[in-house]
């Protein structure tokens, strides 16, 4: 066992922090969900052009290629940035792109792994949909052939970044007549496709990403289906498999960060008594314990990351790592709201404070997407656990 | 970096549980709970012989000269296994014991001989308490140092029953005591090893609890189907295997630390015991539930972890203690 990375390794990193520090955008990331859009993907093209685009992407497809310990390095570094850990870059760089790449067609990826690294397009995700959410399998949008299409109608829902997306990775019902994990085919939707209807949702925290998306006869080529038709559900599997539990090491820093922040802050305000926050022995031992369980949450990162580096398939014990990144972002954001007082009901473009009332607002959702705390649950206990389903 | 096991510290880990399946199962460990002497004298010079007292102590100094992460790995076995006996106090007693020159009293505790008792930190009320100090000496910790003191030396010795069978307590008024020996921090910190060593055995509890809760919940059948099916049953085993695993992450993350001299051991190490104790008390109390009546009865073994862990809990002071320590500490690396 060590902890220590290698002379090489620390030497990766001293160049990814410096030209993280040189070029990461130093303005404001807009509110505006076009100017958003534009500002990632200028944000990509610059770390495609320097080579750092899609550091665990297969050489092959233009990728780094960079062993899990480099990319834990460069997500480590890129925290720092104090840039989103997703943004409208996400699905296609972590999701759809890794998809094309275990189980696309030559002309697939040759057609949409570039245009991903280079910052040309952004990807959604057309996953969930209003009856089916944690029971994803049971989802019913439609798809018929027709020729040498398929024609989809039905709804979308809790698409990140559906209104300003190019392509969609689109899970559809191509065979009702089957068990429902064996009916489903996965396409590849452009998003400009007449009959395409994105209405746009806003979030509790005033986000303006989300979207449900309407499918009316959207005529989609079969050479947009990854994998066969009716295969979909293993093709949605894989993806997850690329999964080795990097990616979430930016939202981990982060908190770590934002603990010592906000023990500073605890540390400099004062209550209406006078008294310096810090002095409520309560709100004190909650941000100790905050510490060390921000702490263990790296140490389980780490855990992860070591066995995954040596697993051929990641097990599910990623399930626990979310699990507990969901439950101490809440405790965390809820702990702020506390250190701020009466602050805490502002919400005024600009101020520090509001940071922490909107990250409160976003926490809500941290045991809701990409799978419920409840659902986790369920999969820790059954696949780790062996208990019945 | 690489936190998985090395070969070599897989199989300290198969030993060591082979040896306390066969010498101290749960069973042959309850059998000797209502006697005067829990610990078994036989399984304790056996655990001598394969060097478990000495294995972190450096080779120059007659140990095995392993880290303390392959420490806590047997101490993890031996929390999960819920061996009566002061291991813990005993490991600390040999390096207090090396450090300050005594080999002839090092060479006696890593030989089996001293079982060596521990002051448990943090009292309130005037009162020390001792625990497990059935023989002639005890660890005491200050903030700066450690030491083995004499039991001899402390004055209104009184044994009282513990709350856990398979410990003994006793209450004392320390008089005018002169330490047997001494060891300060810098020179060796044995504080920081005892943390990383008890968030161990929490670790080892915490597992040992989710193993025999997820196994209830798989076997036991209710209204025709097995309880484990019920989410209300299910989340609080998947909550166990959660706090099982951050322990363990924690714990060895502070080992590894230690081990390469990390100038934020100290700050990792109290995390892994603050993690370790919260984990163990939860998945105990929530392993209690999931056994129903049965698990409120004496004759199940729930309790058993309940009540060893609130003592280990307690070895080194009180949890607010730590958290109060830990905000004073800078920041991890």
């Amino acid at each position: 066992m060590d902890l220590a990375f290698s002379a090489d390794d620390d030497a990766f990193r001293d160049e990814v922090r410096t030209w993280l520090t040189e070029h990461a955008p130093s303005e404001r990331r807009p509110h505006d969900l076009h100017a958003a859009r534009d500002y990632d993907l200028a944000w990509q093209r610059l770390q495609y052009e320097a080579g750092w685009a899609g550091i665990g992407w297969p050489v092959a497809f233009g990728g780094r290629d960079l062993p899990l310990t480099r990319q834990l390095i460069w997500y480590e570094e890129y925290a720092r940035t104090g840039l989103p850990p997703i943004d409208a870059r996400f699905v296609g760089l972590s999701h759809a792109g890794p998809t094309l790449i275990a189980r696309g067609t030559d002309e697939q990826r040759a057609d949409h792994l570039l245009p991903i690294l280079r910052g040309d397009v952004v990807w959604c995700q057309g996953f969930s949909e209003p009856d089916a959410g944690s029971d994803l399998a049971s989802l019913r949008t439609r798809a018929v052939v027709d020729g040498h299409e398929l024609v989809v109608t039905g709804q979308k829902i809790w698409t990140s970044f559906a209104p300003v997306a190019d392509w969609q990775e689109l899970l559809v019902r191509t065979n009702p007549d089957v068990p429902k994990h064996k009916g489903i085919t996965w396409l590849i939707c452009d998003m400009h496709t007449p009959g395409v209807d994105v209405r746009p949702i806003r979030t509790m925290d005033n986000g303006y990403e989300f979207a449900e998306v309407f499918y009316d006869e959207v005529r989609v080529p079969l050479a947009n289906v990854v994998g066969d038709v009716d295969d979909g559900w293993s093709v949605a599997l894989s993806t997850l498999s690329f999964e080795r539990g990097t990616a979430s090491t930016i939202s981990q820093v982060q908190l770590s960060t934002n603990v010592e922040r906000l023990i500073e802050l605890a540390r400099s305000r004062r209550s209406v008594s006078g008294r310096r926050v810090i002095a409520d022995e309560s709100i004190a031992h909650r941000l100790a314990r905050a510490r060390a369980d921000v702490a263990a949450l790296r140490a389980l990162t780490y855990l992860n990351i070591s066995r995954n580096a040596h697993a051929v398939q990641p097990g599910p014990e990623g399930s626990m790592l979310k699990l507990e990144d969901a439950r101490l972002n809440q405790e965390v954001y809820r702990l702020a709201l506390e250190i701020l007082g009466p602050r805490s009901l502002e919400l005024v473009d600009g101020e520090d404070d509001t940071y922490w009332v909107e990250r409160q607002l976003w926490s809500y959702a941290a045991s809701i997407g990409g799978g419920t705390s409840e659902i986790q649950k369920n999969i820790v206990a059954e696949r780790l656990l062996g208990l019945p389903r | 970096m690489d936190l998985t096991l090395a070969p070599e510290q897989t199989e300290i880990v198969a030993s060591a549980a082979a040896f306390l399946r066969a010498r101290l199962p749960l069973a042959t460990v309850r059998q000797r709970l209502d006697s005067d002497d829990v610990v078994d004298p036989g399984a304790w010079s056996a655990a001598a012989e394969l060097g478990w007292f000495a294995l972190g102590l450096p080779e120059d100094r007659g140990g095995v000269g392993f880290g303390l992460a392959d420490e806590a790995l047997l101490f993890r076995e031996i929390g999960r296994s819920l061996a009566p006996g002061p291991y813990l106090p005993t490991v600390l007693a040999a390096r207090i014991a090396s450090y300050a020159g005594c080999r002839e009293l090092t060479a006696r505790i890593v030989g089996g001989a001293e079982r060596v008792g521990l002051v448990l930190g943090g009292a309130h009320d005037g009162a020390i308490r001792l625990l497990d100090a059935d023989q002639s000496l005890v660890v005491a910790l200050s903030p700066s140092s450690a030491s083995l003191v004499a039991v001899d030396a402390l004055d209104d010795v009184v044994r009282v029953n513990c709350v856990d069978p398979a410990s003994t307590l006793r209450r004392a008024r320390a008089g005018d005591v002169h330490p047997v020996a001494s060891v300060t921090n810098d020179v060796d910190p044995i504080a920081r090893r005892g943390h990383v060593l008890v968030a161990a055995m929490l670790t080892g509890i915490t597992e040992a609890v989710r193993d025999v809760a997820a196994e209830h919940a798989r076997d036991r059948i209710q209204f025709d189907r097995p309880i484990g099916v019920h989410q209300a049953v299910k989340h609080p085993c998947a909550e166990m295997a959660v706090h099982a695993e951050r322990a363990y992450a924690q714990t060895i993350f502070a080992a590894v630390a230690h081990d390469e001299r990390r100038r934020d051991a100290d700050f990792h190490a109290t995390s892994a015991l603050l993690v370790a104790t919260d984990a163990a008390e939860r998945s105990t109390a929530a392993t209690v539930q999931v056994f129903g009546g049965m698990g409120f009865t004496f004759e199940h073994d729930a309790h058993l972890y309940v009540k060893r862990a609130r003592v280990l809990a307690r070895l080194f002071g009180a949890p607010a203690d730590h958290l109060g320590r830990l905000l004073t500490l800078d920041r991890a690396d």
